[in-house]
C-alpha cells in the first residue's frame, strides 16, 4: 500500500460524497472548457470568415462597438481607391435578417465592383447578375438547413431573393451566409448610401510602411479605423466583451469546483480527527499527514478534471449543434485549453485542500488514547 | 533471554514532572519522578481518573509536562517533532480500543505505521506480512478489521506496535475491551515479545493479577506516583 492508495481508500468511505465532489469538479471543468472554448471559438470563426475573403485592410466606423453597428457611406468608397497604395475596394452591409420559418440569417450586400465577387467558391449556380438583382448565392451549410437549393427563393426581411448559387466556403459563418447586391440590401434595410466595412487589396501588402502609410491617410480622412483584416477581431469590443463574459463565467464555475473540493475535505477531516489523532500517535509528521490530506484534494480533482474534460467536449458539441450558435460559431476546444483547464482544476483542488490539510494537522494524538 | 542487554540502561526518566490541566485549577500529576530501565516491564495501575492514561501521554511525547522533564534514554527530548520521531521509530502503542482504521486490511494497518521510514511498499507489506505471523494471524492479512474478532483485532495492533522494532510499547488498557481468555492470551503474547525481543513494557491496567505479572508496579493516587514491586515479586524478595 502506498500514500495514493491510502487516500483512494478514505475517499471510497463516502463514495457519494466523493462522487458527487469529482461531478462538481467535473461541472466546473467542463463549464470552464465549453465557455472558454466557446469565446475562443467566437473569435476564430470571425476572424476566418474575414481571412477567406481575401481584403488586407478593413474599414469600419469608428467608435461603434457593435462589430455590425456603425455604418460608413457608400461615397467614401471612390475616395480610398484613390488613396496611393490601394489596389482595390470593396463594401459590404452585413445584417440579421429573418427569413422563412422564423428563422434569420446572416446577409451581406456586396457593391457590383466588389473584389469579393472575385473569390466567391461557388459549388453550384452562378453569380448574381450585379447590380439591383435581387438574386443571392447562399452558403452550402444554410442552404441544407432550410432546405434550399438553386431556383428557389429565399425571403430577407419579407423580401425575396432568387437564389442563383451555392457556395462552399471554409468558415462556418460564411457556409451560413446570404450574398446578395449591395443596394436591395440597403433598400430593404433602410440604409440607403450605407455599408457596414470596407475592405481593401494594397498593392504592396507585404511592405509593412507602405500599410501603414496608408492606414494613417484613410483613418486622416475622419470617421474610420483601419486594420489589418488578420488582426481585425484582435481589439473588438463585443468580442472582448463576450470574452470577458465567457472567461468571468468559467471562472467563477472552477472555483465553485474548488470549494466543493475544500467543503468535502474539510468535513472528511472533521469526521476523521480521531484517525488522524492515531496516525500522529503511530508518529506520522504533520507534513505526513497534511500530504496525504492533499493527496485526496489531488485524486478528486483529477478524476474530476477527467470527467470534465469529457463534459466539456460533449457541451462544445451540444453548443456547435444548437442552431442559434452553431451556424455562426463551430465550438472547439483547443488541446491547449484542455490542459491548461485541467492542470487549473487540479492545481487549485490541491489549494483548496491545503486548508483542510492543516486542521488535520492540529488533531491531537491524545485523542487517540481516550475513550471512544 | 533478553536480546538487548535490557534493565542497565535507563529508557525513561521523568524528573520532578508535574501536569495541570484547566490553566493550574487540575493538577494531574505532581513532582512525578522514577525511572524505567530498558527491557522491563511496568505495570501502571491506580483508580479511574487518577492519571494514569496522561502519564502514558507524557511518556510517549503526546503530551508535554507543565513542569519538570521527561528524558529518553537519558537525553531530553527537544520537541513535539522529536517526540513524534520516537514513536515512529522507537515507542510502539497498543490502544485499549484497538483504533485500526476500518477501510484498512490487517496488513495495512499494520503498513501505516511503516509510512515515513524509507521502506518501499514492497518492503513494508513483508515485514507486515512477518509480524501478522509472529502474533499468529498470518492468514487474516487481507481481512478488513470488523471481519475480525476482538482478539484478533488487538493482536494486529500489537503487530502494528512492534513492526518498527521499538525499544519500548505503551499499552493502555491492552485487555480492557476483551474476554478473559481473550485477556490473557494477549498478555501471554504481550510477555513473550517483551521478553523475546528486550523491549520495555508500560502496560496500565486496573486488574491486579494482570499488574503481578510486571516486574515492577507504579500506582498513581492524588497525582502522586508511587513505585512498588508487586505481590508475587515481594513473596518471593522475602
Amino acid at each position: 500500500m502506498n500514500h495514493f492508495q491510502l487516500a483512494f481508500r478514505n475517499l471510497r468511505r463516502r463514495p457519494m460524497r466523493s462522487l458527487l465532489t469529482m461531478m462538481g469538479v467535473a461541472l466546473a471543468v467542463g463549464s470552464f472548457i465549453t465557455l472558454y472554448g466557446l469565446s475562443d471559438s467566437v473569435h476564430q470563426n470571425v476572424q476566418q470568415s474575414f481571412d477567406e475573403q481575401g481584403a488586407d485592410l478593413t474599414a469600419r466606423r469608428s467608435g461603434v462597438a457593435e462589430p455590425f453597428g456603425g455604418t460608413i457611406n457608400q461615397n467614401l468608397m471612390p475616395k480610398v481607391a484613390a488613396v496611393p497604395g490601394v489596389a482595390a475596394v470593396s463594401g459590404q452591409l452585413i445584417t440579421f435578417a429573418a427569413t422563412d420559418n422564423n428563422d434569420t440569417v446572416l446577409a451581406a450586400g456586396w457593391a457590383p465592383d466588389s473584389f469579393y465577387w472575385q473569390h466567391v467558391p461557388l459549388i453550384e449556380g452562378r453569380l448574381p447578375e450585379l447590380g439591383d438583382a435581387k438574386e443571392a448565392v447562399v452558403g452550402n451549410e444554410i442552404a441544407k438547413t432550410l432546405g434550399k437549393k438553386v431556383g428557389d427563393d429565399i425571403a430577407l426581411l419579407g423580401e425575396k431573393f432568387r437564389i442563383v448559387g451555392i457556395s462552399n466556403y471554409t468558415s462556418i459563418i460564411n457556409r451560413n451566409r446570404v450574398i446578395v447586391n449591395l443596394a436591395p440590401l440597403q433598400e430593404i434595410t433602410f440604409r440607403k448610401g450605407a455599408i457596414t466595412f470596407l475592405s481593401m487589396e494594397l498593392e504592396k501588402p507585404n511592405d509593412e510602411g507602405e500599410v501603414n502609410r496608408v492606414i494613417e491617410t484613410i483613418e486622416a480622412m475622419g470617421g474610420l479605423a483601419v486594420t489589418k483584416s488578420e488582426g481585425m477581431m484582435k481589439n473588438d469590443s463585443m468580442i472582448g466583451l463576450l470574452s470577458a463574459v465567457s472567461s468571468s463565467m468559467a471562472w467563477v464555475a472552477l472555483l465553485m469546483g474548488v470549494l466543493m473540493v475544500l467543503n468535502t475535505l474539510l468535513m472528511a477531516v472533521l469526521e476523521r480527527m480521531r484517525e488522524i489523532g492515531i496516525l500522529s500517535a503511530l508518529g506520522w509528521s504533520k507534513q505526513r499527514i497534511m500530504g496525504a490530506l492533499v493527496i485526496e484534494g489531488f485524486l478528486l480533482s483529477a478524476v474530476g478534471s477527467a470527467m470534465g474534460i469529457l463534459i466539456g467536449v460533449l457541451g462544445s458539441m451540444a453548443l456547435s449543434a444548437a442552431p442559434a450558435i452553431g451556424r455562426y460559431v463551430a465550438v472547439s476546444p483547443t488541446l491547449g485549453l484542455i490542459a491548461v483547464t485541467a492542470v487549473a482544476a487540479i492545481v487549485l483542488g490541491i489549494l483548496g485542500s491545503f486548508y483542510p490539510a492543516w486542521v488535520a494537522t492540529r488533531a491531537s494524538p491524545a485523542a487517540a488514547l481516550e475513550r471512544a | 533471554m533478553n536480546p538487548r542487554g535490557a534493565g542497565r540502561e535507563p529508557l525513561i526518566t521523568f524528573e520532578h514532572v508535574g501536569y495541570e490541566f484547566d490553566q493550574g485549577r487540575i493538577v494531574a500529576l505532581k513532582d512525578v519522578s522514577f525511572t524505567i530501565g530498558a527491557g522491563k516491564s511496568v505495570a501502571i495501575v491506580g483508580a479511574s481518573g487518577s492519571g494514569k492514561t496522561t502519564l502514558i501521554l507524557l511518556m510517549c511525547g503526546i503530551r508535554m509536562p507543565t513542569s519538570g522533564v521527561v528524558r529518553w534514554k537519558g537525553e531530553a527530548v527537544p520537541s513535539t517533532a522529536a517526540w513524534t520521531d520516537l514513536r515512529r521509530s522507537e515507542i510502539g502503542i497498543v490502544f485499549q480500543d484497538f483504533n485500526l482504521f476500518p477501510t484498512l486490511t490487517a496488513r495495512e494497518n499494520i503498513e501505516v505505521a511503516m509510512f515515513g521510514r524509507g521502506l518501499s511498499a514492497r518492503e513494508r507489506g513483508k515485514r507486515a506480512d512477518a509480524a501478522l505471523e509472529a502474533v499468529g494471524l498470518g492468514t487474516r492479512a487481507r481481512h478488513l478489521p470488523q471481519e475480525m474478532s476482538g482478539g484478533e483485532r488487538q493482536r494486529v495492533a500489537i503487530a502494528r506496535s512492534i513492526i518498527n522494532d521499538p525499544a519500548l510499547i505503551v499499552a493502555d488498557e491492552p485487555t480492557g475491551n476483551l474476554d478473559s481468555v481473550n485477556a490473557v492470551a494477549i498478555l501471554d503474547l504481550l510477555f513473550e515479545l517483551q521478553e523475546s525481543r528486550g523491549v520495555t513494557l508500560v502496560m496500565v491496567t486496573h486488574e491486579p493479577s494482570y499488574a503481578a505479572r510486571c516486574e515492577r508496579q507504579l500506582r498513581i493516587k492524588d497525582g502522586a506516583v508511587f513505585d512498588q514491586q508487586p505481590a508475587v515479586v515481594r513473596e518471593v524478595a522475602s
